[in-house]
């Protein structure tokens, strides 16, 4: 079963597709949810993520933005979906009924 | 100010690796991040980054089990060989500590320093080879006895510094470690044959102290790290 922060950091990299990477994840993940987002538990997620299988890890270009620097691509593998997929229904199944869900 | 705050951040992104570092500064520059913010963002990651290395055993077996008894028994080796030495030389006032290891036997006082350099040796090897990323922390832990010792050493015909007899091998061996991080079988198998008849030799005749018998743990396992190498080193090491 996948930890919150995994899953809101799967399910960033699978909304951006080929654009994941560290900053634009973080990016989307503090908008989503209103929360900061460090630097050191998103790079502490995405290597525990990868040793997991569920995603998948590769240094990109690097772009002037960044001073020239490389971007740490990320991509979701299928076993990635799976276990974000399997996280979202259980959240579902379990706030049925819940009084803060609209029916 | 600012060059400070540059100085540290170029000294802390130096402890992840490099394409870490490569990624987290893009990352931070992308941002707009100011220096003050870059590290804080990085120490972060380092701390967290050094945190996990602890969740495995082998920093606490290279910290806890061989620096930190290591260095109290090699501390008690160096003060047995410099108060041999004393007494061979003719001292007037020699040391008058009772020391369990102590002979006034030029062969055995040879047999204990060459033990000790062999001891001292494998002890730094095995700290730096089994958890290198945690150095710092096996040395800190191997450090304070020393620092214990030295505060209480009362003993004025001999200067305190011959407690430390044993840094330089230490330091050799973890330099080994840190360097080439390797070392060949046959020689690991000579050091503890070695090491071995060395340690009969000084307790039949007598110059011997029952726990010394745990310095041949840290020379038996760098045939182990010869022999399989990958079993006891963590990937990240």
């Amino acid at each position: 079963m996948l930890g919150e922060f995994e899953y809101l950091l799967i399910t960033a990299a699978a909304t951006l597709g080929d654009s994941a990477y560290g900053a634009s994840m973080r990016e989307e993940i503090e908008t989503a949810t209103g929360r900061k987002c460090s630097i050191g538990a998103l790079y502490t997620t995405i290597d525990r993520l990868e040793k997991k299988g569920l995603i998948k890890t590769w240094m990109g270009e690097a772009t002037m933005e960044r001073g020239g620097r490389a971007k740490r691509m990320v991509r979701v593998t299928p076993k990635g979906v799976e276990s974000a997929k399997a996280f979202y229904e259980g959240v579902i199944r379990m706030s049925r009924g819940a009084s803060w869900v609209e029916s | 100010m600012t060059d400070v705050v540059k100085s540290l951040l170029e000294l802390m992104s130096r402890r992840l690796e490099p394409d870490e570092r490569e990624a987290v500064l893009g990352d931070l520059s992308e941002d707009g991040a100011s220096d003050w913010r870059c590290l804080i963002e990085i120490t972060g990651l380092v701390i967290r980054r050094h945190a996990a290395l602890w969740q495995d055993w082998r920093p606490w077996f290279a910290a806890l089990a061989v620096a930190l008894p290591g260095t109290f028994l090699l501390m008690g080796v160096s003060f047995s060989i410099s108060h041999d030495f004393q007494r061979l030389m003719g001292e007037p006032q020699p040391c008058t500590a009772c020391v369990p290891t102590a002979r006034e036997d030029p062969f055995l006082l040879l047999c204990q320093f060459a033990l000790l350099l062999l001891w001292a040796w494998s002890v730094g090897f095995v700290v730096g080879c089994v958890s290198r990323r945690t150095l710092w922390a096996s040395c800190v832990l191997g450090a304070l006895p020393c620092a214990y010792c030295l505060s209480k050493f009362h003993e004025t015909s001999l200067t305190p510094l011959c407690l430390l007899m044993f840094v330089p091998p230490a330091i050799a061996g973890i330099y080994r470690s840190v360097r080439i991080n390797a070392i060949g079988q046959k020689t690991s198998v000579a050091m503890l044959i070695t090491t071995t008849a060395l340690m009969f030799g000084a307790w039949a005749n007598g110059a011997w102290w029952a726990p010394n018998w745990m310095l041949i743990l840290p020379v038996s396992f760098t045939v182990l790290l010869a022999w399989r190498p990958y079993l006891w080193r963590a990937s990240s090491n």
